[in-house]
């Protein structure tokens, strides 16, 4: 048999039945997309920071230094210090206050804003990635850094330095991310002079050892030992410190994106097997056929294989672009996250994924193709369509007997146990939809109300903070005068924190104290109650793991020589980048350290006011000596429902072109009886009712399978997602779903299968009796 | 009185694009009366099961007027044409056409049962036929286990569970062997004399000699004669 009568069959099969390689290509498209999408943004998830920290090279440490302390020459040779591998720097920096008006709220916001002067964003070290306009060249000019916290100012925008004599103005021309954080701001080096900056600069470093704590350490040593003394100032900052902050906000999201790309992978099999198992058997006579004529099986299995692959390697090419486009936003929101500029989808995860997927559709496709190829001629053409003997009469009947339904119904309810099979792949791949579908809007529920709790955007969305140090006993008074006469304010408590060492831990515990009670300030309860007394305290997740105590324990709690034994009263849903917390009263933190002051106030504002206003209008009542900042829900959230809500859609997608399949199958396959229905007086609606509601009787079970199914995935997964990010999880995060919820979700299953069915089955409907009549 | 059937200048062409396509029903103009059994002769694609499908209401002409029991036919919905069947058609085809998943009871029953009638109604009428015809004794029976001319009874009491005025047979012995074939024939004969109004399709002059009272000659999709015929049931 020559290849090319084999290509030749093919492709008249194909171009024969567009409808069917239509959605073998739509099948693939929507799978090789989800699957695309979820491996991408899992793998994204696992190592966004590393792959932008290599691509930009960061810096794997950033000093200050006092120029007047010591000299260009001394600092150069720091950059040839051994197993220093880069340097950039030295860049000057000045700290000024600041006015900025943002868009949509009235006012302007008084901040300190440190600027670090550079004339390029590229480099051997911290490569900044530019998302927005143009770099500084000239005084008068401001490159905003983009950052998890950074305030949303745009290219346009002007910034006023309050601080210095004239109050110049700066316009933002640009927006840049730097992978490690390095500044808040950059300007030409020209404008930091013209500022009259005080001196400092910065050093950026990356070292030939950087991949561990000690490694670090020795490195910041050596560069310490190179200096003069009292040059460095502050602390040197690492880039292990920012890894670890990022990778414990995504880390949770792992889980749940797994969970749909391996829901996205189930489906797309089933559908895949689905396909072509119905499309061989639908070309069953025409197989016979070429049989007959002289084709070898071995040339029919592949002529058939390549007739699903065709429209296969289409569909999966298309789902791979489709996946990298939508990755895109979802990536962009991970890259803002994690303050890495731009995230790409991996260039592997996009040639490997729709290969996979083509060999999944070949293998699914080659299967019912040998059965089609040992399959006498004889047989083939006999046996091609007609549903196999026996299976399903016994449903007809039985349906038929029930009283008041009609009968239209009843036939369609039955026409699934015709092909067990079949019906067996479709039902799986709606009970998957049904279950994405479930699971989804619970994890979108639980992800909303985890993204309130934590960011205390709902309950404290304002605070009120020196830049350095505690606030001074005149701030205080101030601050309180300030909010009393400020419209708008509902609450507000002073917070005090502090970190305390405990004997037995590797980091210091950090400490939340307010003077009085703290329920309103929006942080939530796993277990116990809130602390009433000075000897009585609620702790996060991560510090029980860490001390091994539970709620009802008591623990000593050391600072310096003076020792406090504390009952644990509740658990706090609080995630810190995996760091213990305690929630204290400022009595029992005063009897532990003594004479600390109040870091900040928490404010919490009435129904319906705008909390950037009431920010802006706050800080000009207070001055530019403190900080006045809003409380907003942290990116990574967003970027987490948005595709918690892209990946449902595609699965629900997958799901109804499963039905789709199965439907057009059934109407092929009886395409005659359907002739023969309208023949005897069943109407177009009558029709319409029975093609849909042979698929709807698949969804109903499919819908009521999946709600147990996603409750209990749910119920299992954000737990597991809790403790990726060091933490239980409240109930409210587990408890979403309300019974309306339920009864709209019972019916999803439902609606995807009548959505895959209604366009057959008004084709079907629509069609001329004596057309129907005339097909085989 | 005006005649069950009336077709006037009734055309169908199936490629309504291309202005040279042939005409499947050419200008066809007839009338069948209450009562009466005619059979519509012809040779392979003369169109004379076009013409049927277009007095059922299973096609459009593309020019024309079909009319049934004063029902203009051609210019019906789809949803009104599946009605107008219900009440006014039976239809026995070649191949039986029987739902192979359904027993012959339920076969029987369906017509009756997507018109909407009572169950218990239809129920009485399904068996009431099956007496009839001589096959009650297979209702429980599925179609694959019937003979041709079993087969053909069942079809023939679907086409009847509705009471229709019209009973259309398409080439109703075509597929049965010669015993089997009288038989049907026989049974459309006594339906006939019982008043039902029938038109046969065949292309079996004999048979439409003994069991129609006219019989319409139809040539490349006209009507070629339209003559009287036998009616006498015995073979010559």
């Amino acid at each position: 048999m020559r290849p090319a009568a084999t290509v030749r069959a093919a492709w008249h099969g194909l171009t024969g039945r567009p409808l069917q390689a239509i959605i073998i290509g739509l099948v693939a498209l929507a799978s090789t997309a989800a699957s695309a999408l979820a491996l991408g943004m899992a793998v994204e998830a696992n190592a966004p920071f590393d792959h932008a920290f290599a691509r930009d090279r960061g810096a794997q440490v950033a000093i200050t230094v006092d120029t007047a302390r010591t000299t260009p020459a001394r600092l150069a040779a720091t950059t040839r210090l051994p197993g220093v591998t880069a340097a950039a720097g030295p860049f000057p920096l000045t700290e000024v206050s600041t006015a900025i008006t943002l868009a949509g709220a009235a006012g302007a916001l008084q901040q300190q804003v440190v600027l670090t002067g550079r004339a390029a964003p590229g480099g051997p070290v911290d490569d900044l990635a530019l998302d927005a306009g143009r770099w500084a060249t000239t005084t008068g000019q401001v490159v905003w850094a983009r950052t998890r916290t950074s305030l949303p100012v745009t290219v346009g925008q002007t910034i006023t330095v309050t601080s210095v004599p004239g109050s110049p103005r700066l316009t933002v021309v640009g927006v840049a991310t730097s992978v490690t954080g390095t500044a808040q701001a950059w300007v030409a080096p020209a404008e930091i002079t013209a500022l009259h900056g005080p001196g400092v600069a910065e050093m950026l470093y990356r070292f030939a050892s950087a991949g561990t704590t000690t490694a670090m350490a020795a490195d910041i040593s050596s560069i310490r030992a190179a200096l003069p003394a009292g040059a460095l100032v502050g602390t040197p900052q690492s880039y292990l410190t920012v890894k670890q902050q990022a990778a414990a906000q995504v880390a949770p999201f792992t889980p749940f994106i797994v969970a749909f790309g391996v829901i996205a992978l189930v489906m797309s099999v089933m559908i895949v097997v689905n396909v072509v198992s119905g499309a061989v058997v639908s070309g069953t006579r025409r197989i016979g056929v070429l049989k007959s004529i002289g084709f070898t099986p071995s040339a029919v299995v592949a002529a058939y294989v390549l007739q699903v692959a065709l429209p296969a390697a289409v569909g999966c090419a298309a789902g791979a672009v489709l996946g990298d486009l939508l990755s895109e936003p979802l990536l962009s929101l991970s890259a803002s996250v994690y303050g890495v500029g731009v995230l790409l989808m991996p260039l592997w995860v996009v040639v490997t994924v729709p290969l996979a997927m083509l060999a999944l559709t070949g293998v699914a496709a080659l299967a019912p193709a040998l059965r089609a190829g040992r399959m006498s001629t004889v047989q083939a053409i006999a046996t091609a369509r007609a549903p196999r003997a026996a299976h399903g009469y016994a449903a007809y009947r039985l349906l038929g007997g029930v009283p008041a339904a009609p009968r239209a119904l009843t036939i369609g309810l039955a026409a699934p146990f015709a092909r067990p099979a079949r019906t067996f792949l479709t039902l799986a791949a709606i009970l998957f939809g049904a279950i994405a579908v479930t699971f989804g809007v619970g994890l979108g529920t639980s992800v909303s109300r985890a993204a309130a709790e934590l960011s205390g955007s709902a309950t404290e969305p304002v605070q009120i903070s020196p830049p350095a140090g505690a606030l001074t006993a005149a701030q205080q008074r101030a601050i309180v005068a300030a909010v009393n006469r400020q419209p708008g304010t509902l609450h507000y408590t002073a917070e005090t924190d502090d970190q305390l060492a405990v004997p037995g831990l590797a980091d210091p515990i950090s400490v939340v104290s307010y003077p009085g009670p703290a329920r309103w300030t929006g942080w939530t309860l796993i277990s116990g109650g809130w602390y009433q007394g000075a000897r009585q305290v609620d702790v996060n997740t991560f510090f029980l793991t860490a001390t091994g105590t539970r709620v009802g324990d008591t623990y000593t709690l050391t600072a310096g020589a003076r020792q406090e034994t504390v009952r644990i009263d509740g658990e706090v849903f609080d995630v810190q980048g995996h760091a213990s917390d305690i929630f204290m009263s400022s009595a029992a933190l005063a009897a532990l350290v003594p004479g600390l002051g109040a870091d900040q106030y928490d404010v919490s504002l009435r129904p319906g006011i705008n909390a950037q206003s009431y920010a802006n209008a706050l800080s000009a009542r207070l001055g530019p000596r403190l900080d006045v900042t809003t409380t907003t829900g942290s990116p990574v959230f967003a970027s987490v429902l948005v595709l918690d809500a892209v990946l449902t859609v595609l699965l629900i997608a997958v799901a109804g072109l499963g039905v789709l399949n199965t439907a057009v199958l059934q109407i092929r396959e009886r395409a005659h009886d359907l002739g023969v229905f309208k023949a005897i007086g069943m109407t177009p609606r009558q029709t319409l009712a029975m093609v849909v509601s042979s698929a709807v009787g698949i969804g109903v079970i499919a819908g009521l399978i999946a709600i147990p199914a996603g409750v209990a995935l749910h119920r299992y997964l954000v737990p597991v997602m809790g403790h990726a990010g060091g933490t239980n999880v409240p109930g409210t995060l587990l408890s979403v779903y309300s019974p309306a919820e339920l009864a709209v979700l019972a019916v999803a299953g439902l609606l995807i299968a009548a959505g895959g069915a209604l366009g057959p089955a008004g084709w079907v409907a629509r069609t001329r009796t004596a057309t129907a009549l005339r097909a085989e | 009185m005006s005649p069950l059937v009336q077709l006037e200048h009734v055309t169908k062409k199936y490629d309504n694009l291309r202005v040279d396509a042939a005409a499947a029903v050419d200008d066809v103009s007839a009338a069948v009366a209450e009562g009466e059994a005619v059979a519509v002769m012809g040779p392979s694609g003369s169109g004379k099961s076009t013409l049927l499908n277009l007095i059922a209401a299973l096609d459009r002409p593309t020019g024309g007027t079909v009319r049934v029991a004063d029902v203009r036919v051609d210019s019906l919905s789809e949803t009104g044409a599946a009605r107008f069947r219900r009440r006014h058609i039976g239809m026995i085809f070649q191949f039986f056409n029987l739902l192979e998943d359904m027993t012959v009871a339920d076969n029987v029953l369906l017509p009756a049962q997507l018109g909407g009638q009572s169950r218990r109604r239809a129920r009485a009428r399904a068996t009431e036929l099956l007496d009839r015809l001589q096959i009650s004794r297979y209702a429980d029976t599925y179609p694959a286990r019937l003979s041709g001319g079993e087969r053909q009874r069942v079809a023939i009491a679907r086409a009847l569970v509705n009471e229709p005025p019209l009973l259309l047979a398409d080439e109703p012995t075509g597929a049965l062997d010669t015993a089997n074939g009288e038989a049907i024939g026989a049974l459309l004969l006594e339906l006939n004399a019982a008043g039902q109004t029938l038109i046969l399709v065949t292309h079996n002059p004999d048979l439409a000699q003994r069991y129609a009272h006219r019989v319409i000659q139809i040539v490349d999709g006209r009507v070629a004669d339209d003559s009287p015929a036998g009616l006498t049931g015995a073979r010559p």
